[in-house]
């Protein structure tokens, strides 16, 4: 009997483990650089960040939309802007909700479409209008 | 020097005192409404709309002023819809007098009513108008039912039929949808002007506010005989033409 619970136990551990041990995602090439220098640059903290941005992005929609507060606060240009990664063979842009990119690893995971872009730009479009 | 204060003297001093912090406040809050405007919501103090003068107007203008529209919202280059369903924020409209057989060309887009018939049919709320007068479509909400392209008197509205992508950063765009001009809303909110109004080089289409007295949309109205298209419909429309 405690054989069996002894096994059952190191069952669960190994799982917690097994999350715990998750491949490291990229981030993004302006958020890495961040990341390098030591800036912070969600400053409420990762957790908030993570689980509220739907709620901020939301908020953010209908203020610049309806009233016309343009902030970069809460912007989706900004999110792309910042965590999309470069293709090193054709230094373009990978679309941020292609498989494996930064807004699809969270979301394959736990199974929710993104919505944003079918409308919104994947891709930063540095430097031109 | 014990006096008691009666209930009528703290009155008088406590709303003395109350008058002077908000002078002070109003004061504060008027020099950081100037520093930025685009941290504000837009009011109602404004109401932006635009004069064309199709007698100055020429043909060229208006098919520059729509392929300046196409550049800036990234519309025009759907590979997939056929005729009508080809998107349209701005066209080239041409009418005749049957008296005289004179031909006027126009650019025609949304009208931005102060009336707008396409908010009153929204079963969404997604067809809306900002304080500031500009109508918009809101994509978040909008279910692409298109009862609004069906009651728009002007025919301005649009429905995506395909798929896009690469779409502008300040204009996103998509499938199921429907969209028209928005006066270059993003362009207004930083001060600038509309797109389709920077490609002309003359004063044949001026934009601007026009409750404020002192723009000069404002001042050539005031002065010169304008007309909105159909003024029957009493919708108030914030674009305005000369010269028909």
């Amino acid at each position: 009997m405690y054989r069996l619970v002894a096994i059952l136990m190191v069952l669960l551990v190994s799982n917690v483990f097994a999350h715990g041990h998750q491949e490291q995602h990229d981030l993004g090439e302006e958020a890495n650089s961040i990341k390098a220098s030591g800036k912070i640059f969600h400053t409420d903290g990762l957790d908030v960040i993570r689980k509220m941005h739907p709620e901020f992005l939301n908020h953010k929609r209908d203020k610049t939309l309806r009233e016309g507060v343009r902030t970069k606060e809460g912007s989706l240009k900004g999110c792309v802007n910042c965590h999309s990664t470069k293709d090193k063979k054709t230094n373009q842009y990978h679309p941020v909700n292609d498989q494996d990119q930064f807004c699809s690893t969270c979301h394959q995971q736990v199974s929710v479409s993104v919505d944003c872009f079918s409308c919104h730009r994947t891709t930063p479009r540095k430097g031109t209008k | 020097m014990s006096k008691t204060l009666n209930r009528r003297d703290f009155i008088k001093t406590s709303s003395a005192t109350t008058v002077g912090v908000a002078t002070i406040a109003s004061g504060i809050t008027l020099t950081s409404f100037a520093v930025n405007a685009n941290e504000n919501p837009v009011t109602k103090d404004k109401r932006w709309g635009m004069l064309v003068d199709t007698n100055k107007l020429t043909e060229v203008e208006i098919d520059g002023m729509v392929s300046a529209c196409q550049q800036e919202n990234g519309w025009g280059s759907e590979v997939h819809s056929t005729g009508d369903q080809k998107p349209t924020w701005v066209k080239k409209l041409k009418v005749q007098d049957k008296a005289t057989g004179k031909i006027t060309s126009l650019p025609l887009m949304c009208q931005h009513c102060e009336e707008p018939p396409c908010v009153d049919v929204c079963p969404t709320n997604a067809s809306m108008k900002r304080e500031d007068g500009i109508v918009l479509v809101d994509k978040h909400l909008c279910i692409g039912c298109r009862y609004c392209m069906m009651a728009c008197p002007y025919d301005a509205r649009s429905f995506v039929h395909e798929e896009l992508t690469d779409q502008r950063e300040h204009m996103p765009r998509g499938k199921g949808t429907v969209e028209s001009c928005t006066l270059c809303v993003h362009k207004v909110d930083n001060g600038e002007s509309p797109a389709c109004v920077a490609s002309v080089n003359s004063d044949a289409v001026i934009f601007g506010d026009l409750y404020d007295p002192k723009s000069n949309i404002n001042q050539t109205l005031k002065k010169v005989q304008s007309a909105q298209i159909r003024a029957d419909l009493d919708l108030n429309t914030g674009v305005r033409y000369s010269g028909i």
